[in-house]
């Protein structure tokens, strides 16, 4: 589940870089743009932190359970 | 039987009834989205006369019920699918409740926007509101019936990933498939929308209720939410070949699990840098801008062509080392009989040659000599009816025997629906693009212009009419096949899809196979694109205009 994560955190990374374009750089001025992929950004930081968190507590599930290894 | 069978059948009877909802919601708006595209057609070909307030009714109520409705009833249905299934069939959607809720939401929008259009101005689908000029309960359903499909889907969007992660964090699974993968994917990507949406049409509905002035940047909002709906039901579109084409031929791909999850999130990478290509026709964009638009736009076809890269090289692969002779000997063993793989394969056919001509159109130079001729509805309707809807199609042809037990209407009959649905497109979109290259306009219901327009509009709108016809009449044909599988009444038997055509290659290929037809694809994909352009290019030079002005711009 690591690769899912990371490929979810690399979408956060290049949305929010995109964000920031729209929202700093004055040839691309666009508030609109930079909210949309602002807070597109942040729903996919979600996802990642979602997706670490709940095969974490799986792991440690599947550990505690009889017999149970990783 | 395909894991998709069985994990439909297995699903808990309330998800049944759930996704058979959102199919048939669906199936609603694609019948009213058709009956309105043909009333649309026939007008502009002179076949029937319809008044300007009728005619530009029911061009607003193909577009707002097959562009919105349609696509997003169908997209919500097999996103709940597809998690569920390919995760832990037994557990069925997560947070149900909030997956029903999200599917109330979807109707009531939708029962907003059909009586907005029946009893207002007709707004068009992007509805900017100075067309409507002033506030009224019809535009205001307008705008509300937008905002409630958007808070739907990301109701939608929120349960499905939930069903996608309980069965993770529960320890059922060590690792998610790549269906439960692309999933989620597409999932965030519905939620950015629905973001998306509101930022759109929420200033404007806030006028339209007489809370707020007229928003003055709707277009730049409408251009956001556009790009993603474009990319959206792509990226839809090649999950379902990925889901179908393993159904169908047991074929899995020969990349690996990682390599198609990495194509799959290279979606969402390149949604956001792609989209400034919407905004070329705006007069305050820099110069700078146009050009890193331009040459961004390139990309935007990449991860789709990789996905179909996948699918041909393994299925190529696969049938080589089940004897296929020749360069495309592999192609004929497919099960062609199934009706879900000739839609899969027309819908291949359409999405080259309407991609081919989406890049004459994303080129900055000629956008603006493009953007408001017939050349637009001439190429979006390979990718919206030929490729998109298709495939739509084939997965609810697929889904449904398995989700109700009930046969699939007339399969033979099916199997040649997708070939006359493209005949039907290519007549209405070849003839479209030559009228756009032409310079007839769009979104005019009479191209005569009391006979000074060129004598070719009139011919070649006549062929659009005539396209028009056959793909009603074929996808007319798809509805009342899907409507008698999923409509109460009929005795329920097991019946999935397994009944019909399939092949069962599966497995791991024992030894090194080449497989020449996807790169040799893609090439003519190039070609097209070359060979689309320089006509726009010639035809356009042959137009009797000419222009003369000063320094200025």
């Amino acid at each position: 589940m690591r690769l899912d994560s990371a490929l979810f955190m690399g979408v956060f990374v290049v949305w929010l870089a995109l964000a920031l374009l729209y929202a700093t750089v004055p040839m691309f001025a666009m508030p609109g743009y930079a909210a949309v992929w602002g807070w597109g950004s942040l729903i996919f930081l979600a996802l990642a932190a979602l997706i670490a968190g709940a095969a974490r507590r799986g792991r440690k599930r599947r550990r505690a359970a009889p017999g149970g290894s990783d | 039987m395909s894991a998709l069978s069985s994990g439909l059948g297995s699903l808990p009877a309330t998800d049944k009834r759930l996704l058979e909802t959102c199919f048939g919601a669906a199936l609603a708006a694609l019948a009213l989205g058709i009956a309105f595209g043909a009333a649309t057609a026939f007008a502009r070909a002179g076949f029937i006369e319809l008044g300007p307030l009728s005619g530009y009714r029911a061009m607003t109520s193909h577009a707002v019920n097959v562009f919105f409705y349609w696509l997003y009833f169908a997209q919500a249905g097999l996103l709940l699918a597809f998690a569920a299934v390919y995760t832990a069939p037994q557990r069925g959607i997560g947070w149900r409740t909030l997956a029903w809720t999200g599917v109330a939401l979807m109707l009531a929008g939708f029962l907003a926007s059909l009586y907005a259009v029946a009893a207002g101005l007709p707004l068009l689908y992007d509805a900017p509101p100075e067309l409507a000029r002033e506030p009224s309960p019809a535009v205001a359903a307008f705008y509300a019936g937008y905002l409630a499909l958007g808070a739907g889907l990301f109701c939608v969007a929120a349960a499905g990933v939930a069903t996608a992660v309980r069965p993770l964090a529960a320890g059922e699974l060590a690792e998610w498939p790549v269906v439960t993968f692309a999933s989620a994917a597409w999932a965030g990507l519905l939620m950015v929308s629905a973001i998306a949406a509101v930022n759109a049409f929420f200033p404007a509905a806030r006028w339209a209720f007489g809370l707020g002035p007229m928003p003055a940047e709707h277009s730049t909002g409408w251009h956001i939410l556009f790009h993603n709906l474009h990319y959206l039901p792509l990226m839809a579109t090649v999950l379902v070949w990925y889901v179908l084409v393993e159904a169908l031929t047991g074929v899995k791909s020969i990349f690996g699990a990682r390599f198609s999850k990495i194509v799959f999130a290279s979606y969402l990478v390149f949604v956001p840098p792609t989209s400034l290509y919407h905004m070329f026709l705006e007069p305050n964009l820099a110069e700078a801008v146009r050009v890193i638009g331009s040459l961004l736009s390139l990309f935007i076809s990449v991860p789709t062509v990789i996905v179909f890269l996948v699918i041909v090289a393994s299925l190529e692969v696969n049938a080589r080392s089940h004897g296929a002779q020749g360069l495309f000997g592999w192609i004929r063993m497919l099960p062609w009989a199934n009706p879900v793989m000739s839609a899969i394969g027309m819908a291949v056919v359409n999405l080259a040659l309407g991609g081919a001509l989406a890049f004459v159109l994303i080129q900055e130079k000629l956008a603006a000599l493009l953007s408001d001729t017939f050349f637009v509805p001439g190429y979006f309707h390979f990718l919206t009816v030929g490729t998109v809807t298709l495939t739509f199609l084939a997965a609810l042809a697929y889904v449904q025997p398995a989700l109700t037990g009930r046969p699939l209407w007339r399969p033979q009959m099916l199997r040649w629906l997708p070939h006359l649905a493209t005949a039907g497109l290519a007549l209405f979109g070849g003839a479209g693009v030559a009228a756009g290259y032409l310079g007839a306009p769009r979104r005019v219901l009479d191209v005569a212009y009391d006979g000074a327009a060129p004598a070719a509009w009139a011919v070649l709108m006549s062929i659009v009419g005539a396209g028009g016809a056959l793909m009603a009449a074929a996808l007319a044909a798809y509805l009342v096949a899907l409507f008698t599988g999923l409509l109460p009444g009929r005795a329920r038997a097991r019946a999935p899809a397994s009944a019909l055509p399939e092949l069962h290659w599966g497995g791991t290929v024992a030894t090194a196979q080449r497989a020449w037809t996807g790169p040799l694809a893609v090439l003519v994909l190039v070609g097209l694109m070359v060979a689309f352009t320089v006509l726009a290019f010639e035809m356009m030079k042959a137009l009797p205009l000419g222009a003369s002005g000063g320094a200025g711009h």
